[in-house]
């Protein structure tokens, strides 16, 4: 599903943020890719949904090299991925709604099946009936829960978390945490990056660990 | 509206030059004793010319009624002559297009040269400081319109550009969710376009009651200068080019701004 072979970045020189590393992921895995900070977890997410290009190796997705996408066509690729930020990116002059239905806005999806697929993703974060307010109004785990529906609501093959526990405690993070589990069980191939032992103690069966740019281990419980 | 006002004041400039400039005329005085040949000869070959308008023959007799007719005190000079001393003459006017006065010249030249031609009369100076006017008019107005178009369209560049980045995180959530470039520049590019149009539109309302409401109002105050040169408003043609002008300003001043300011 996700190869990457010898992919390295470097943004300034003499440190290599990414150094050769070779990956692959298969369709349906749920990987937590860890380590400390500037291990380059979020550069590793970037590369993936061509955020960023590496400045060496090559990184196939489904078949296709995604580095040879032109760049007004890379919209193909992100449509069929769902991002999670660590502080959400929500539009906060847009209700929780508005905020889910963009993704399907972009499609040209007609309304009526918007709704239907808007309604079924805030009920999978169980926040359906919080729908018409705004993310002001909602508290931290909530406005997580919101940004995980957006990313849930096309049913993209693949989801990408970037700290998405960061800013909650133990108890929303686990919360959080089984709505992935629940994502992935349906299809979508799941990778969050995150430094939050715990939460790998507890959900994590393949772990990726990333120190100073390098892949220290990959481990497969 | 500074770009109406402009263009405004150097369509009147201009028309005020050219309708000064109209009835351009120079008068050809023949020899004397010409036949009726050589007459019409002369007369074909100035109405032949596609910078006259009009040629009318004045006989020696008529130039003399003329004067007679304007100039009754004098009249006993006349009687103390033995003879007419008006030559006959062709009274030519040019046409009020936009000729430029080195043909004017020449061709009076061309005519003056011709044996049967003794004197001609025009106003040189009159006719190069019309065109000269004229001339200026027309390039104050490019010169000043093309400094207004460039500041418009850094404007509303700007403006566009300070939305662009007002709604970033709206713009980089788009991005990321595959939205393609042109469904996130279209509503910028929607917003440049009705922008101009609105300035458009604002700014010949604005000019209409400059133009068409002030003058009633002051009236009087103006004095001279409402005589001499009366505002017209733009024409049906220029106030369109003028709305499309806006809308197209605002449309490449937001492209502009886009294409520097949207990454993929």
């Amino acid at each position: 599903m996700i190869e990457l072979y010898g992919i390295s970045k470097q943004y300034q020189k003499p440190n290599w943020a990414l150094d050769d590393i070779t990956l692959h992921i298969e369709k349906g895995d749920f990987w937590f890719v860890t380590g400390p900070s500037g291990a380059g977890k979020t550069t590793l997410l970037q590369i993936i949904f061509r955020e960023i290009i590496p400045t060496q190796g090559q990184i196939v997705i489904d078949g296709r090299n995604i580095l040879k996408i032109p760049d007004h066509k890379i919209y193909q690729l992100r449509r069929t991925m769902g991002i999670v930020f660590q502080n959400f990116r929500l539009l906060f002059h847009k209700k929780v709604f508005d905020n889910v239905a963009v993704v399907l806005q972009i499609l040209g999806i007609p309304q009526k099946e918007q709704r239907k697929k808007v309604l079924n993703a805030l009920r999978m974060v169980n926040l359906h009936h919080k729908m018409w307010d705004f993310p002001s109004q909602l508290s931290y785990g909530e406005q997580q829960r919101v940004a995980i529906a957006r990313a849930i609501v096309n049913n993209p093959k693949i989801i990408l978390a970037d700290e998405p526990t960061g800013n909650l405690d133990t108890e929303l993070a686990i919360e959080i945490m089984s709505l992935f589990r629940a994502v992935n069980e349906q299809g979508s191939t799941v990778i969050i990056c995150t430094h939050d032992r715990e939460l790998i103690r507890n959900f994590g069966k393949k772990i990726l660990f990333l120190y100073k740019g390098k892949l220290l281990r990959k481990e497969e419980l | 509206m500074t770009l109406g006002i402009f263009l405004s004041l150097s369509n009147n400039l201009q028309h005020t030059a050219q309708e000064l400039s109209q009835n351009l005329t120079a008068v050809f005085f023949l020899e004397k004793d010409l036949s009726d040949n050589e007459k019409s000869a002369i007369s074909d070959k100035l109405q032949n010319s596609t910078l006259v308008f009009d040629v009318q023959f004045v006989s020696a007799l008529d130039a003399l009624e003329k004067f007679q007719g304007k100039f009754p005190d004098l009249q006993d000079i006349l009687e103390n002559l033995d003879k007419n001393p008006f030559p006959p003459s062709f009274e030519v006017t040019f046409k009020e297009d936009d000729l430029s006065p080195e043909d004017i010249f020449a061709f009076i030249e061309q005519i003056q040269s011709t044996e049967q031609v003794s004197d001609v009369q025009f106003n040189q100076e009159w006719i190069e400081r019309m065109y000269s006017l004229s001339r200026l008019a027309r390039a104050v107005g490019y010169f000043l319109g093309g400094i207004l178009v460039l500041a418009s369209f850094f404007i509303i560049s700007n403006i566009i550009k300070l939305n662009v980045f007002s709604r970033k995180d709206e713009i980089e959530i788009l991005r990321l969710s595959g939205a393609t470039n042109m469904f996130i520049r279209i509503p910028f590019l929607m917003e440049g376009t009705i922008l101009g149009v609105f300035g458009g539109a604002l700014s010949l309302f604005l000019l209409f009651i400059l133009i068409e409401i002030f003058p009633v109002y002051l009236g009087s105050s103006l004095g001279v200068l409402n005589d001499l040169i009366s505002f017209r408003f733009l024409s049906l043609t220029q106030s369109v080019f003028l709305v499309f002008a806006c809308a197209a300003i605002g449309f490449f001043g937001s492209l502009s701004s886009l294409s520097r300011f949207l990454k993929v």
